[in-house]
């Protein structure tokens, strides 16, 4: 028996592999959620640890990992058709969020765990899923302990050891103000900074891209020191990795992160649903875990020792908030400065 | 009377209007637009800044290393392949061929070993006594330049291949038997007749290299800064995309201009009848 396609049976096939092409799209828009959060480690944690939380309220989570600039240029992109339906970022990328006005503020009635977040969680745009606490991290076996940021350009033994990244950063921008106030006039002063580096040309022969860039340098023996979160630290000891954190002298900085609902979202309800599992005791206590090792903002949930070495609830007072509206208003000037020193 | 060939380019001509001319258009639009509507501020800001002009020369350098790079590597290999057995060959082949179904970001981290302080290379040098400690070829142009010639490597060495292989062993006897020496007929004899060949892989791999932001930014690292990672800055870190979008066509007109000239070259009269 010989089957023969004609041009029209072909052209119906053709027509339905298209339309099914179509379908994960429609499935998209019943029930599934795309949320955005910082690639490595957050990316790891929360597909782990929210995703079936979601699937049992009956949505599909993709976790999607974007760093924050990036998440903003995405939805900047369509905005009337966001890439991602929650965003993950901290206070700088979201004054950026509203100022455009890519998020929307939130009903904090249809979030149950709401109540569990102290006060300065609560944000009308979205709730505070951590605060990252900032550092330095260092290999005990390369470099003797930093006591603060100072030591890296005035201690010979630092030199070519260090790992800087650009203005794009979160982690470098708030180690940048600190050394503007250690070696400049306030956290303004990013002059004082680049003279800093100007100075010291071997600070430079490090600098790269991005956080995650430096952790493959560190695992690598490539540099012993570069500005991180104590998350960074928990990933890489969970490697089994000799490093160690480091509170500096002059104030860790510190940038709450937030989840945000995205303007124009087609997925409300599982929105909703995911930034009440991400506070939930549930999952933070999961996420505080090695090797995502965040901090909990949910009230309910007991320090482990493992995060108490870092950080405690009463320290939180006392650790370094920059002023973002500083940052944000000067950071595409010092972004361009910073490369022009860099690249020389 | 043959029938138009028309119908037959509509589906490619429909695609390549609406996802190729169409963004491009949008791109270059989007690269004149200002505050106040029409300006050509954009491209007098990129142009304006010593920077910027460095960066270009920076990237057109990258290209012409790495094209210098797997021609020295590519030459011998294809001489190799076409001297050899057929088992030779397909493993000459399969070595060129794996390189390509390895995902650029795993060779390109893959790299950072090679190049790195404990890396091979490093461990080499130091044990022939060439240096006195470990050495670090990251964030280096040079260690930029090896990682994009193996990366590269295959787009020269395939076509070298494709050529050699229609032509017969016994051209280099010919040669030898008429006096020639080994390189009298590398130079006077096989390269002219590869140069078809080698420029054909000088195009592909001077736009692969002038756009591969992923090696760039790891092996390059920040000090290197390249055209595409300008762009990005300017995209996703600065959202100024008029000014990305200007720069974005700058790229594409300058070596778009050097795809051109090498293109014109190839299809020269003398080379041409090499082909």
């Amino acid at each position: 028996m010989t089957t023969r396609l004609s041009r029209r049976h072909f052209n119906i096939l053709a027509l339905g592999a298209a339309a099914a092409g179509f379908l994960p799209m429609q499935a998209r828009a019943a029930g599934g959620l795309v949320a955005a959060t910082f690639p490595g480690n957050w990316e790891d944690g929360y597909r782990r640890v929210l995703t079936p939380l979601l699937s049992e309220k009956g949505f599909d989570l993709t976790i999607s990992p974007a760093l924050a600039q990036d998440q903003l240029a995405k939805v900047m992109a369509s905005p009337d058709a966001p890439a991602f339906d929650t965003l993950l970022m901290s206070l700088g990328q979201g004054a950026v969020a509203i100022e455009n006005d890519l998020i929307q503020k939130i009903d904090p009635a249809r979030l149950s765990n709401w109540d569990k977040l102290d006060p300065a969680f609560q944000g009308e745009y979205g709730p505070t899923v951590t605060v990252e606490v900032n550092g330095i991290c260092y290999n005990p076996g390369l470099v003797p302990r930093p006591a603060g940021y100072a030591d890296l350009f005035n201690k010979p033994e630092y030199a070519g050891k260090v790992s800087w990244t650009g203005f794009g950063s979160n982690t470098a921008v708030m180690a940048y103000t600190q050394l503007a106030k250690i070696f400049g006039t306030g956290p303004d002063d990013m002059e004082a900074v680049f003279q800093l580096f100007r100075d010291h040309p071997d600070q430079l022969n490090n600098v790269v891209d991005s956080t995650n860039s430096q952790m493959t340098l560190f695992q690598q023996g490539e540099i012993a020191v570069f500005m991180c979160s104590t998350g960074n630290v928990a990933k890489l000891k969970s490697l089994g990795l000799n490093a160690e954190f480091v509170h500096p002298e002059t104030g860790s900085p510190a940038a709450p992160v937030n989840i945000h609902l995205t303007k124009g979202s087609q997925n409300v309800d599982a929105a909703y649903a995911y930034m009440d599992a991400a506070i939930s005791a549930a999952a933070q206590t999961e996420l505080m875990a090695p090797p995502t090792a965040t901090f909990p903002t949910n009230h309910d949930v007991a320090l482990t020792p493992e995060i108490e070495q870092y950080v405690t609830r009463e320290d939180l007072p006392n650790l370094v908030y920059p002023d973002w509206t500083l940052i944000n208003q000067n950071r595409d000037a010092w972004i361009r400065a910073f490369d022009a020193v860099v690249a020389g | 009377m043959r029938a138009s060939g028309v119908p037959f380019l509509t589906p490619m001509l429909t695609l390549s209007v609406l996802f190729f001319a169409a963004p491009l258009a949008m791109l270059v639009g989007y690269s004149f637009v200002g505050e106040t509507g029409f300006t050509l501020d954009n491209y007098a800001r990129f142009l304006g800044d010593p920077f910027n002009f460095r960066v270009l020369v920076n990237t057109f350098r990258l290209g012409i290393q790495t094209v210098l790079g797997v021609t020295l590597l590519g030459i011998p290999i294809a001489l190799l392949y076409w001297h050899s057995g057929p088992r030779v060959r397909q493993v000459i082949i399969f070595l060129t061929l794996i390189p390509m179904l390895t995902s650029n970001v795993v060779r390109t981290f893959a790299w950072i070993v090679i190049l790195g302080r404990q890396g091979p290379i490093s461990e080499t040098l130091l044990a022939f006594g060439f240096t006195d400690g470990p050495i670090s070829l990251m964030f280096t142009e040079l260690g930029l330049v090896l990682a994009m010639t193996q990366i590269d490597l295959p787009l020269v060495v395939l076509p070298l291949i494709a050529m050699l292989s229609r032509l017969p062993t016994s051209l280099g006897e010919a040669a030898e038997v008429s006096g020639a020496g080994p390189w009298r007929i590398l130079i006077t004899v096989l390269i002219p007749l590869m140069l078809p060949a080698l420029l054909a892989g000088w195009v592909l791999v001077f736009a692969s290299t002038s756009a591969s932001f992923v090696t760039q930014a790891v092996i390059g690292g920040a000090r290197n800064v390249y055209m595409p990672q300008l762009i990005y800055r300017e995209v996703g870190t600065l959202f100024d995309w008029p000014l990305a979008a200007a720069i974005a066509v700058v790229l594409l007109l300058t070596s778009g201009a050097v795809l051109l000239a090498i293109t014109f070259l190839s299809r020269h009269r003398r080379l041409a009848n090499h082909a």
